[in-house]
């Protein structure tokens, strides 16, 4: 079943066309890489389906309704989760406290007990148990993405999105947060969108799917395999600097 | 019950200075003058600390209070004990629907754009009294000439000292038990995060408005029992000049700052401090607190961001004695 689908979905900054006619559907529990150079729109694709930004143009379906006009926390209920590129804890609350929040607001809808008992279960699973105490605002930049991946996974979403949440992490970190996105993402039946600047193979490891995005536009869709070999999405990645080479010689 | 034991520690506070004042002859005016700015600390606290926004026009709610209790014991004066029944309802009333004229258009506004559009709110309804002759206009309500005549002199002198001062010390209690109920509760956990970050609160599915307005209408709620009880009927009179001072806003911020925003122990403690250095000092060196705001509220955002109670919690983090100072 469809879970989410955007239909022409355009976002303009003054000139700039940040995110252009873009199509795209996402399925229950699937699992879809969505690969594009910096500043090709794959944010503002994000804040548009979370709703911090209305789109221009084009609508945003969630399993059917239309949920394009909808503030943010009307959405968020209806199985939405996100992590931010650049971590946004709630900084003077404990971590735990902000993993509860989570549970508390988003699909989860828990009560206070609940909450704190969910927050205790996801950051154990990220392997965060010893710092549920800590503010929030102490962490380290990679415990502050690890904490708001357990955040959003204990808000019970259908719908995951992930934003380049896997910049800036060693090999073995990595691998084990693809591991373990992988395994709840089957348990709990969660459909996982993924963005990535680079790393491609991590995209490889995780992603059924990849909508590769240039420029705002979606440039190609399609298995993930199939895609990352496709010559335009090769030329996207390399092209720009044999172009300036192009041009100096 | 675990939750409220950060009640232990305040009830104690309060407990301990009532029966210093209650025992210790000459004290009970100077503990209710202290009471009465741990009162305002501890109500705006529930708005300013909970949520980090900036209220310049909060003394408004207790005018509001002021003039409900007022307006009963002026206009409804035979009723009795049900006069000052019907003042605390429409001391409730009166700041509700200020409330709701204020908040429902500034609480949409971003931190310091509501700040800038309270502070004319304060002013604006001072002179709409004043001017439009609203409830005695700026001649005021005076009520101890009718309250003598209708009760006699004795029940009128024990609605002013005795009931007056019940009614403060109550609405302090109870303000106390709301302040640990919300920052335990969802609406706490909600109101913690818009005060962090409000953008990823509402994706976190928190509807930042509406706890906003909660947190306000508390606030003010207790705000204007206050003004009902420590004004109206402690002094039984209300003045315009007076019952707008925009200066009780500025102590009450300085109070919730100082003591540490968000805690409940916070503004008990520096409400304490305050009140006691103003009814002392303020014999000997009149206007002091004008010299000591400016200072002190720089020596706060610098040394202590959290204030007294925030930097000891800090300290505290994963020991015992945590759960108790909240
Ligand atoms: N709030 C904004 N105001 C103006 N321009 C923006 C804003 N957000 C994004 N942009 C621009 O939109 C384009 C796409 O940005 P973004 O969605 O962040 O790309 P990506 O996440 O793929 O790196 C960039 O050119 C960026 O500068
Ligand atoms: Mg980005």
């Amino acid at each position: 079943m469809v879970l989410l689908r955007l239909e022409g979905v355009t976002k303009r900054f003054g000139g700039l066309v940040a995110v252009d006619h873009v199509d795209l559907e996402v399925n229950e529990g699937e699992a879809v890489g969505i690969v594009g150079p910096n500043g090709s729109g794959k944010t503002t694709l994000y804040n548009i389906i979370s709703g911090v930004y209305l789109p221009d143009e084009g609508k945003v379906f969630f399993e059917g309704n239309d949920i394009t006009k909808l503030p943010p926390h009307e959405r968020t209920p209806l199985g939405l989760a996100r992590t931010f590129q650049i971590p946004r804890p709630f900084g003077a609350a404990s971590v735990k406290e902000n993993v509860a929040i989570g549970a508390m607001f988003g699909r989860a809808k828990a009560n206070v007990d609940e909450a704190m008992k969910m927050a205790d279960e996801y950051l154990e699973l990220v392997g965060m148990y010893e710092l549920v105490n800590k503010e929030a605002k102490l962490l380290t930049p990679l415990e502050k993405k690890l904490m708001e991946l357990a955040r959003a996974l204990a808000m019970k979403p259908k719908l995951l999105l992930l934003d380049e949440l896997m910049a800036g992490m060693n090999p073995n970190d990595i691998n084990r947060i693809i591991e373990l996105v992988k395994k709840i993402k089957v348990k709990e039946n969660i459909a996982v969108v993924s963005m990535v600047e680079h790393l491609m193979h991590a995209i490889t490891q995780f992603a059924e799917r990849v909508v590769v995005m240039h420029q705002g536009k979606k440039l190609i869709e399609g298995p993930t395999m199939e895609v990352l070999n496709d010559p335009k999405v090769i030329e996207v990645y390399l092209g720009k600097k044999m172009v300036i080479e192009g041009y100096e010689g | 019950m675990r939750r409220y034991k950060p009640l232990l520690p305040v009830f104690a506070i309060y407990v301990i200075l009532l029966i210093i004042g209650a025992t210790t002859p000459g004290l009970w005016q100077p503990i209710m003058f202290i009471m009465f700015y741990i009162g305002i600390g501890v109500a705006l606290n529930n708005f300013l600390g909970l949520t980090g926004y900036v209220d310049f026009g909060y003394v408004a709610f207790l005018a509001m209070g002021a003039y409900g209790m007022a307006v009963a014991l002026n206009y409804f004066t035979e009723l009795g004990f049900g006069a000052v029944a019907l003042g605390f309802f429409l001391a409730l009333l009166f700041s509700a629907l200020l409330c709701i004229a204020v908040g429902g258009v500034a609480l949409r506004l971003r931190g310091a754009y509501f700040a800038i559009a309270t502070i004319g709110v304060n002013e604006g309804l001072r002179y709409l009294i004043e001017g439009a002759r609203i409830w005695g206009g700026s001649e005021g309500i005076v009520l101890s000439g009718k309250l003598r005549k209708a009760f006699g002199p004795d029940f009128a002198n024990y609605l002013s000292t005795f009931v007056a001062d019940v009614c403060l010390i109550i609405v302090i209690f109870v303000a106390s038990v709301i302040t640990i109920y919300l920052i335990n509760s969802r609406v706490g956990y909600a109101l913690l995060a818009l005060r962090e970050d409000e953008d990823a609160a509402k994706v976190v599915g928190i509807n930042v408005t509406k706890y906003k307005l909660i947190a306000f209408f508390t606030s003010a709620a207790i705000g204007s029992l206050i003004g009902a009880s420590a004004w109206t009927l402690k002094l039984t009179y209300v003045f315009p000049e007076d019952v707008f001072f925009i200066h009780y806003t500025v102590e009450a911020i300085v109070i919730v700052m100082l003591g540490g925003a968000g805690t409940l122990l916070g503004p008990v403690i520096s409400g304490l401090i305050y009140g006691a250095l103003k009814y002392y000092l303020s014999v000997i060196l009149p206007g002091f607190q004008l010299l000591a705001f400016a200072p002190l509220l720089i020596i706060i955002v610098v040394a202590f961001p959290d204030g007294i109670v925030g930097y000891v919690r800090k300290k505290l983090r994963g020991k015992s004695l945590f759960e108790y100072i909240r």
